[in-house]
């Protein structure tokens, strides 16, 4: 790209802006089309989750982790629930860790699938997105029959779930995969083998897989690089290492490693090997057992502190919980993975056109309720 | 004409293998190139696949007897104590964390990431703490290596009045908004950071919310702001 020094100019975009993915400014110096420096702007949907958590019971403290990810509500309570039973020493019922992993997973395809088809909008292709939204309302279903909730569930509980699994359930979510898995194709072919989505999206805004980990990339947008990371298969938690699933990295197939397409691609690939988990998770969920059965009547978890990080489908989404032995946590921190994708954001998108910068943007499926807590 | 296309592509691979890019870049194409591309990733994968093994055969045993019946931390505080005696409190650490003084933080930080046997490459999270109203602040730092898949927790703690930590934000990028983050909540300076602006809250917000002692400004642009409620009502 040539060098041309005209007058620079500040354009804003946003926080009211539907490429921003909710309230997010981006304060862009622009030289002509091209960007030469991104200043992100947060805090517009600040709700003072971690000082709330201090004058909140362990319990009150679940439906706050809800509203962060609002995209991807189970993995934040089972981020949450994974800490502190790892602190108070819970066993959990085996029935009630079968059951976790599916509602996890089946909220991963959600998320993924909002996040593609998000990206295709941000991009200019609008057929996808309804698409993907007409068959992620068959997981939000999923979720109603289960617990109520559409999309803010405050299901998992410490020590286990709040609602056992309604009849028929297992039956609903085998003809949900029936249905869903042929539909993968579908999605290629509308969307990822699409000439005009490869051309906006290859080769754009590259992320080195080392920038990545100075930067904390974490989750899909750090295997698009081509590292192999993954929590679930890495440091498992919770019965992760039952399952046979693989982790799909970016391998620069239409362009370089670690481009766009390779970050959106991964995701894509991702709904796979979570179908995969859910099939077997399915297969061998125990028919008998209490899912209240090890919820303890009062939470005073014994003094000192744990982090403890999960993988939810934005990434690594860690907590720090520090007990002084009372039933509120003495200080309760959330380390968001779209925090961490979000601050790279200058780095990758520096000597793009402006409309790339959505594209970069869009790729690295932030959640500003999750960054801003 | 497939078998013209396969010969290209195992050529180019040889070449790229080589160290000679070029050979796959200059093909025409685009089809031919990308098959060229994941060929190459594949031939790489498969020679560190070998490499790593062989080395982990050689390794194993000698890694394994050192690190019996040792949290990394423990592991880790050795390895820094031979280096910077006089900056750990090792009577303050323990089996889950490595205390320190925020004296050599940067230098310390530096070694963190460098040093072969610790090479903590990813700064996962950085949490201010205020260890009650008469006493210190607190700073937690939790390092992983992506490499050594190990991880350790570093505390450094600071008086609350001159809250001052040197900022390894030119050490792990990511440490740019998680220290300013810390700054916002707990009005803890990180020395040397390049931009030490709030980042959560407005810019002209008083006070530092996550402190315990913290009270309300009681209007913002003539706002009232509403005060937190004690418990739950």
């Amino acid at each position: 790209m040539g060098i041309v020094k005209g007058d620079q100019m500040v354009l804003n975009i946003g926080p009211q802006h539907p490429s921003t993915h909710g309230v997010l400014r981006l304060k862009v110096m622009t030289d002509g089309e091209i960007v030469s420096d991104i200043e992100p702007i947060i805090g517009y949907l600040h709700r003072c989750f971690e000082k709330h958590c201090e004058n909140s019971t362990y319990e009150q403290v679940i439906p706050f982790t809800d509203r962060c990810d609002y995209i991807a509500s189970m993995n934040n309570n089972f981020g949450y629930v994974v800490a502190m039973e790892k602190l108070m020493e819970i066993k959990v019922p085996e029935r009630v860790e079968y059951i976790r992993i599916i509602m996890a997973e089946l909220n991963r395809i959600a998320s993924h699938l909002l996040a593609l088809g998000v990206y295709g909008l941000d991009v200019g292709a609008f057929t996808p997105f309804l698409y993907m939204f007409r068959d992620r309302e068959r997981i939000l279903d999923i979720f109603e029959l289960t617990c109520g909730a559409r999309l803010l569930y405050n299901y998992m509980w410490v020590g286990g779930v709040s609602h056992d699994l309604p009849v028929g359930f297992v039956e609903t979510v085998y003809g949900f995969l029936d249905y869903f898995e042929p539909k993968l194709k579908e999605y290629n072919d509308i969307l990822t083998y699409n000439k005009i989505f490869i051309e906006r999206t290859a080769d754009v805004g590259v992320l080195p897989p080392e920038v990545a980990i100075s930067y904390g990339v974490s989750g899909p947008n750090l295997r698009g690089s081509g590292v192999k990371w993954d929590l679930r298969k890495d440091e498992p938690y919770s019965i992760y290492e039952r399952f046979d699933f693989d982790i799909p990295v970016g391998e620069g197939t239409v362009g370089t490693t670690g481009d766009c397409w390779d970050r959106f691609y991964v995701r894509m690939l991702e709904m796979t090997e979570s179908a995969k988990i859910l099939r077997q998770a399915l297969k061998d969920l125990p028919q008998e057992g209490d899912v209240h059965q090890a919820i303890p009547k009062k939470i005073r978890p014994p003094k000192g502190s744990i982090y403890q990080r999960t993988e939810s489908p934005r990434g690594d989404l860690g907590y720090y919980i520090i007990s002084d032995g009372s039933p509120q946590p003495y200080r309760l921190k959330m380390r968001s993975p779209a925090f961490t994708a979000l601050s790279v954001l200058n780095e990758i998108s520096r000597g793009w056109m402006l409309s790339d910068v959505i594209a970069i943007l869009g790729s690295l499926d932030i959640v500003l309720g999750e960054i801003d807590r | 004409m497939t078998d013209n296309l396969e010969q290209l592509i195992k050529e180019a691979v040889e070449k790229a293998l080589e160290g000679d890019m070029d050979a796959i870049n200059n093909i025409e194409d685009r089809v031919t190139r990308s098959k060229a591309k994941a060929a190459l990733v594949k031939a790489k994968r498969e020679a560190s696949k070998e490499k790593s093994a062989s080395s982990n055969d050689e390794n194993s045993d000698a890694a394994t007897d050192s690190k019996k019946d040792k949290t990394s931390n423990e592991h880790i505080a050795e390895i820094l104590y031979e280096q910077f005696s006089e900056d750990i409190d090792k009577e303050l650490s323990s089996a889950d964390h490595i205390q320190i003084q925020s004296k050599n933080w940067l230098a310390i930080s530096t070694y963190l990431r460098d040093d072969p046997d610790c090479l903590f490459d990813s700064l996962q999270c950085i949490t201010g703490v205020d260890l009650g109203e008469e006493s210190d602040l607190e700073v937690r730092y939790n390092l992983h290596s992506m490499t050594h898949r190990h991880a350790v927790e570093i505390r450094i703690s600071c008086p609350r009045n001159k809250a001052k930590v040197p900022s390894v934000e030119s050490i792990w990028s990511i440490g740019d908004w998680f220290e300013r983050e810390t700054y916002d909540m707990y009005g803890i300076e990180f020395e040397g950071h390049k931009d030490l602006t709030r980042i959560l809250l407005p810019e002209d917000w008083e006070g530092w919310p996550l402190r315990k002692d913290y009270e309300v400004q009681e209007t913002y642009h003539g706002i009232v702001v509403p005060k937190v409620k004690e418990g739950w009502e």
